[in-house]
């Protein structure tokens, strides 16, 4: 992992982002989103969760529940771009299991998923896997989201061929697939 | 404030209940219990059980009572064939993810998921388990953590966060994920936990347990090489009758010694032989700072959860910190130098056991700093480091004591009542009243004034520190100078005094700290359950046992008087300063 040189959030953007939520409903939470946000591999890093603990007395215990408790907070590195597959009922019967197991021939990715981990990250930081309950595009099923666009109707030779584009950095071929 | 009364129908019949309580509350005013589980008076009202739901006429569904407030004119109904089956399923639902193994568990016989299935007569449980399983918690050298076991109640988080105001635990995940956890999953012993053991006191089942020392004690005991000697902590004498099923704060001194020596312990000492000391010492060290311009005020010392409180959470003020040792390690100690010089004992052969209504004291035993006896004999026992050993070999709680006692077949009743062995187990009335919030003070108020004035006191009794107020002060007077002192107990009161210090607004002198409700009757090793009912109970025994002693100060312990023209010299003196006093550590918040 140390392979990847990190630059963290830093104390003053956190202090920023500290100040700007002070007092208002729900501050903790936007303020651990925005940190999250501003961080170059989209999680929250240790540090900046001992810095933002110390500064707002808020308790590392309770930083952390609410981070383990909604989805959205990533604990680890996020890859540069990220597949969700959905696996409500609808996708399922269309055939969404399929495509996490096309996903899965990644190195590492199908143990991952087996052990219970909601989302998997390849060795280089390019793509993380994420599973979802619903998108609530059931019309559309199976459905995949790529970098925040969701995909309808997605076949296995889709997957494969939305994989490798990201690989080889063709992202734009991809919205062609859209 | 006078109490108002509204009217009820409970169960078909009118009451009149007091205003402002809850519906569970209200019933068992008029003498009905309703099954509860994860609701816990005065600490936990998490609601996540659905144990204690009742029928209230016109509600939509059934509720909680533990979090519903009653209101005039409520119709409730708290028992009926269809609100038992509602208990029943919601108590399946916990049981599915609960193991089945109570034959083989800590908690057996003493475990409220136990009962209570007892109590709603589960015959059968239907559910599969839907939960991963998840490895026990090591980290700490205090409590050990079965994510297993736990049912997701909330007690412990509840009792952490307000009553001790640590925050070391709280729930992580989500949905069939969700559990009780520490930061990043780091454990109990790698996050600011101060080991008070309080989460383990309100668990119904056995989700946290002391980490268990036993088996260790017994292979020493049967060890002929080796001599082992106990001491027991003041509030043991009035937890462990409760743990060996006698009535709730039973005093039973002389019945816990001789269970002692049955045990196969070679001599039974007393704890509060050195809290005689400790009196001594800490007298001495304000008496100094007071007239010397020291660091003031002086917070007491005895209390190994307060102490790595202090040590995460206001390193700052470490300096406000008394240097003294608590009595157990003084213990340690004073029996592997003093003792075992006396008496030509071979310090290395000797292992000294605590019994502590406490669980951070398996910690504090451990602590790197705690082996001032090696120090002491390393050059003339020619010792290498590797040879090191600790004051305190083992620390067991009340409950752990309560085990070995029943694994021997001690008939603790039964047995009976004998003396503490000499020197070590000779105390006073002072040291009883360790046990207990604002003993440490009034013991401490009965020797300095006798020691400033030279005169004696005029009144023993010292009626202002004692209860269950969280924060107690009083002012005194010794002889015209007048002192303002403070006694609290549980951390979050302890909190309220530190941020006064660290904002300089702090008036007083001196000040108690105990880290457990109620002092160490209430520690978290003590017999479960521990309420602030039974804890009144164990402070009357307290008191009680001080009052019929002969001698009640510390400084005319005639053992202590001993120690010090044999062996110590002089309170701060040199060997006090090796041996009594210690240093402590700035951690910080992880």
């Amino acid at each position: 992992m140390n392979t990847h040189e990190e630059n963290y959030v830093g104390k003053s953007a956190i202090d920023e982002i500290i100040s700007k939520h002070k007092g208002k409903p729900g501050e903790l939470l936007t303020t651990m989103e925005e940190i999250q946000e501003a961080s170059e591999y989209k999680y929250l890093d240790m540090q900046s969760m001992d810095y933002l603990s110390s500064q707002t007395k808020v308790p590392l215990s309770q930083i952390y529940s609410v981070a383990t408790f909604y989805s959205f907070f990533n604990l680890k590195p996020q890859g540069k771009h990220t597949i969700i597959v959905c696996r409500g009922t609808a996708c399922h019967t269309k055939g969404s299991k399929v495509l996490l197991d096309d996903l899965s021939t990644m190195p590492g990715c199908k143990d991952a998923l087996e052990a219970g981990e909601t989302s998997f990250t390849t060795e280089d930081r390019l793509i993380t896997v994420k599973t979802v309950a619903c998108f609530g595009q059931c019309a559309l099923a199976p459905v995949v989201a790529v970098d925040g666009v969701i995909y309808s109707n997605v076949t296995s030779e889709q997957i494969k061929k939305i994989l490798q584009n990201l690989q080889e950095d063709n992202k734009d071929e991809n919205i062609r697939l859209c | 404030m006078e109490n108002k009364f509204i009217n009820v129908k409970i169960d078909g019949r009118d009451h009149q209940v007091t205003e402002g309580k809850t519906i569970l509350e209200a019933c068992l005013e008029t003498g009905i219990r309703i099954p509860s589980l994860c609701y816990l008076k005065d600490v936990s009202h998490n609601a996540s059980c659905a144990i204690c739901v009742v029928d209230v006429k016109g509600a939509k569904s059934l509720v909680r009572s533990c979090v519903t407030s009653i209101n005039e004119g409520m119709e409730i109904t708290t028992h009926s064939p269809a609100i038992n089956q509602a208990r029943k399923t919601n108590l399946e639902l916990i049981l599915a993810n609960h193991p089945k193994e109570c034959l083989i568990c800590e908690r057996n016989g003493n475990c409220e998921l136990q009962s209570l299935s007892a109590e709603l007569g589960m015959t059968e449980t239907s559910f599969p388990r839907t939960k991963p399983t998840e490895a026990s918690d090591e980290t700490s050298l205090s409590l050990v953590r079965n994510p297993d076991k736990c049912i997701l109640c909330g007690r412990c988080i509840a009792v952490c966060a307000d009553v001790q105001t640590v925050y070391a635990i709280d729930f992580a995940g989500r949905g069939l994920r969700s559990k009780v956890g520490t930061y990043q999953n780091r454990g109990l012993g790698n996050v600011a936990c101060t080991n008070c053991g309080q989460c383990a006191l309100v668990c119904p089942t056995a989700a946290i347990v002391e980490k268990d020392d036993t088996e260790a004690v017994f292979a020493d005991i049967y060890n002929s090489d080796k001599i082992v000697v106990v001491q027991t902590a003041p509030a043991i004498r009035v937890g462990i009758g409760e743990a060996m099923g006698m009535s709730e704060g039973a005093l039973v001194t002389g019945k816990m010694v001789s269970s002692l020596r049955k045990l196969g312990f070679n001599k039974v000492f007393d704890t509060q032989f050195t809290a005689d000391l400790t009196i001594m010492e800490e007298g001495f060290e304000l008496i100094s700072r007071i007239k010397n311009g020291g660091t003031l005020p002086m917070v007491t010392s005895c209390s190994p959860g307060w102490i790595k409180f202090i040590e995460h959470f206001f390193p700052k003020s470490l300096k406000h910190l008394s240097t003294c040792k608590s009595p157990q390690q003084m213990f340690g100690a004073v029996a592997k130098t003093y003792y075992a010089e006396k008496f030509n004992i071979d310090p290395r052969k000797l292992v000294v056991v605590s019994i502590m209504p406490c669980t951070a004291k398996k910690f504090e035993c451990k602590r790197p700093e705690m082996n001032s006896a090696f120090h002491y004999w390393k050059d003339k026992l020619n010792l290498t480091d590797k040879e090191n050993f600790y004051d305190v070999d083992y620390v067991l709680t009340t409950r752990e004591l309560a085990k070995m006692f029943k694994k021997t077949g001690v008939d603790f009743s039964s047995l009976p009542e004998e003396e503490f062995d000499h020197p070590l187990g000779i105390s006073t009335g002072a040291g009883v009243i360790f046990g207990a919030t604002g003993g440490v003070m009034e013991a401490a108020v009965r020797t300095a004034y006798e020691v400033i004035t030279g005169k004696p006191l005029p009144k023993i009794d010292l009626n202002v520190v004692r209860g269950f107020e969280g924060i107690k002060e009083a002012e005194l007077d010794i002889d015209g100078t007048k002192i303002k002192v403070a006694v609290a107990h549980s951390l979050k009161n302890a909190r309220t005094l530190l941020e006064q210090i660290e904002e300089g607004k702090s008036p007083y002198a001196f000040i108690e700290v105990m880290t457990c409700p109620g002092g160490c009757l209430g520690g978290g090793g003590q017999a479960i359950p521990t309420t602030w009912a039974i804890r009144q109970k164990r402070a009357d025994s307290i008191y009680k046992e001080d009052s019929m002693h002969a001698i009640r100060k510390s400084h005319d312990n005639p053992a202590i008087k001993a120690i010090y023209s044999e062996f110590l010299k002089e309170p701060l003196g040199h060997h006090s300063h090796e041996l009594l006093h210690t240093s402590y550590v700035e951690r910080g918040i992880f």
